[in-house]
């Protein structure tokens, strides 16, 4: 009786440690596990590649913090990306060349839109809450596209080209490799802390009943409007990036069909997870990239995978992965190693 | 405490609750009964904000609230305990209490201890998810969790919906510790659970306040109650 007391006490002593301390080692963790994991792959798919693979992660986490851990779902997030990468281009091209001053205008701006649009937007849920995304995000693009394309040249397009800042070449594959790998890592290490506090509690309490945060004495409404400026600023800083990356803006950069493949990559990796949302980004990219070169029309082989991935493996493969974890690894495993520990 | 006069509430043109009033004074726990349909749940979601009344006033410790949206009335001291167990399922057991006590600025240690004061047990399951709880722990947890801030009026809908009776006696057991500790609404079916500890009760049907009942003998008489359910 004694010993199922202190079995069924244990639990509390081990939280109060997980919560604050190891946030920080395993994060540190996480991050160097990270930075392996793109610095092992780029021998194998070029710099320029994976440098494109990590900027797309960045957006993959701005759309997670929306869609996995808010519940919210949005088919119009690369209005933000694409802005952040219209404003840091158009600041190098008539103001000044000072990336670093470009990319913090790419995201200020792209913050700002949404700030102003999500007082609209993040009222709304469920449906309406994708589609007026999905709205706006053709407003800009066909703003983009046509009514400033005295400015932003329209279909054409503008080149970009970042002036140096010291050591900070963008020219340079390495160099621009080693900034988006940071950026990632910033990204992520923030992300993580945010998600891990108490306001993660809340969003994700969000995420399953509103009505009831509510009950809770919270003005839902400003933790859902911040989180909507926080994942608009972070697709402000990929697009700011993608502008610097590819020396390059036309409208693709805020194309609403690009929009699937932020989902696709959120829900192949599993959503509710900055992990899950880094390996979807990267499984996505390859298959964006090399899908193509053997299969024509390789679009359907996207549908075919997320038909699967909503019928079938809904947690995806990040959800699967920690379940092999915590199901045989932790439980059956671990306790095993132990007890021959103890013999 | 709580004083409700003339309230008529209506989901769009069907109206729900005709001409309400009833008065709860502080240190009570008072009971709404009736059949279902009786407008006991529509009365409770009015209380907390969540309806709007289209005709009435409800007057919470002196103030008008029924324009109050019911994260105001959370920092004012109502607490809603919805019915169904509704805890947030995702979250372990310990970020459940930890929104609540994060909401009313409350030390988590010190909300942990509130909510293990009335079920120690809860203490083994910090760390589960609480929708693998069984639905009389959600139900307790629910109902720690809303002691956490500086609740003055705690509105529990059908608490023992669906419980064993086992567990039922752990919540009548529970709710008979905080009868000295707060006020309290609940919604109830269980007659048993009601002689127990109303100090109230007012029978709704049809979205009237049919009678109002104080008397000792008649809150005790469950044969007597029977007949309003």
């Amino acid at each position: 009786m004694d010993e199922d007391k202190a079995s069924l006490n244990k639990p509390t002593e081990l939280p109060e440690e997980l919560r604050k301390k190891p946030i920080i080692e395993r994060g540190a963790i996480d991050l160097m596990a990270i930075a392996i994991f793109f610095l092992l792959i780029t021998p194998l798919l070029s710099v320029h590649r994976v440098t494109d693979f990590m900027i797309f992660c960045i957006f993959a986490m701005s759309f997670d913090l929306l869609y996995g851990y808010m519940g919210r779902l949005s088919f119009g997030q690369m209005l933000y990306l694409g802005t952040g990468a219209y404003c840091c281009g158009l600041f190098i091209k008539y103001i000044g060349g000072n990336p670093l001053l470009a990319i913090s205008i790419g995201i200020a701006f792209a913050g700002m839109l949404a700030m102003l649009l999500g007082l609209i937007i993040v009222r709304t849920t469920g449906a309406c809450f994708a589609l007026i995304n999905l709205a706006f995000n053709h407003i800009g693009f066909f703003l983009v596209l046509s009514p400033l394309r005295e400015i932003t040249r329209g279909e054409d397009g503008f080149g970009v080209s970042a002036s140096k800042l010291g050591v900070l070449n963008f020219g340079s594959r390495p160099i621009m490799f080693g900034f988006v790998l940071l950026c990632l890592l910033l990204v992520y290490y923030c992300l993580r802390r945010l998600t891990s506090s108490p306001y993660g509690i809340l969003i994700r309490s969000i995420k399953e009943d509103e009505t009831r945060v509510r009950f809770l004495g919270y003005n839902t409404f400003l933790y859902k409007w911040f989180t909507f400026i926080l994942a608009g600023a972070i697709a402000g800083l990929a697009g700011s990036l993608t502008a610097l990356n590819y020396n390059y803006v036309n409208p693709n950069a805020m194309d609403v069909h690009s929009n699937v493949g932020v989902v696709f990559a959120c829900l192949i990796g599993g959503a509710g997870n900055l992990y899950g949302a880094i390996l979807g980004g990267v499984i996505y990219m390859v298959i964006s990239n090399f899908l193509p070169i053997y299969i024509y029309r390789w679009e359907m082989f996207l549908g075919f995978s997320l038909l699967i991935i909503v019928f079938r493996f809904r947690m995806g493969v990040w959800g699967y992965i920690q379940r092999f974890w915590e199901y045989t690894i932790k439980r059956k495993v671990v306790p095993r190693l132990m007890k021959k520990e103890a013999i | 405490m709580l004083v409700i006069k003339n309230l008529d509430v209506a989901y769009g043109h069907a109206k729900v609750l005709h001409d309400v009033s009833l008065d709860i004074e502080k240190g009570e726990t008072a009971f709404f009964i009736g059949r279902n349909g009786a407008g006991k749940t529509t009365l409770l979601k009015t209380i907390i904000g969540l309806l709007k009344p289209q005709k009435g006033s409800i007057t919470y410790q002196g103030q008008e609230i029924s324009s109050l949206s019911p994260e105001e009335l959370y920092l004012k001291g109502l607490r809603y305990v919805a019915q169904e167990k509704k805890v947030f399922g995702n979250l372990t057991v310990q970020e459940n209490i930890e929104i609540a006590a994060y909401a009313s600025q409350e030390p988590l240690e010190r909300a942990l201890d509130k909510v293990m004061s009335i079920y120690p047990k809860l203490e083994g399951f910090l760390k589960t998810k609480a929708g693998q709880l069984s639905g009389g722990q959600r139900q307790i947890l629910l109902v720690g969790r809303s002691l956490v801030g500086d609740p003055k009026l705690l509105l529990i809908d059908e608490p023992t919906q669906g419980l064993a009776a086992i567990v039922i006696e752990e919540i009548v057991n529970i709710l008979t510790g905080l009868k000295d500790q707060v006020s309290a609404v609940i919604v109830e079916q269980n007659l048993a659970m009601v002689n127990r500890l109303a100090d109230r009760i007012y029978v709704l049907k049809e979205g009237k306040v049919a009678r109002e009942i104080i008397n000792k003998s008649e809150i005790s008489d469950t044969k007597g109650l029977e007949e309003y359910l």
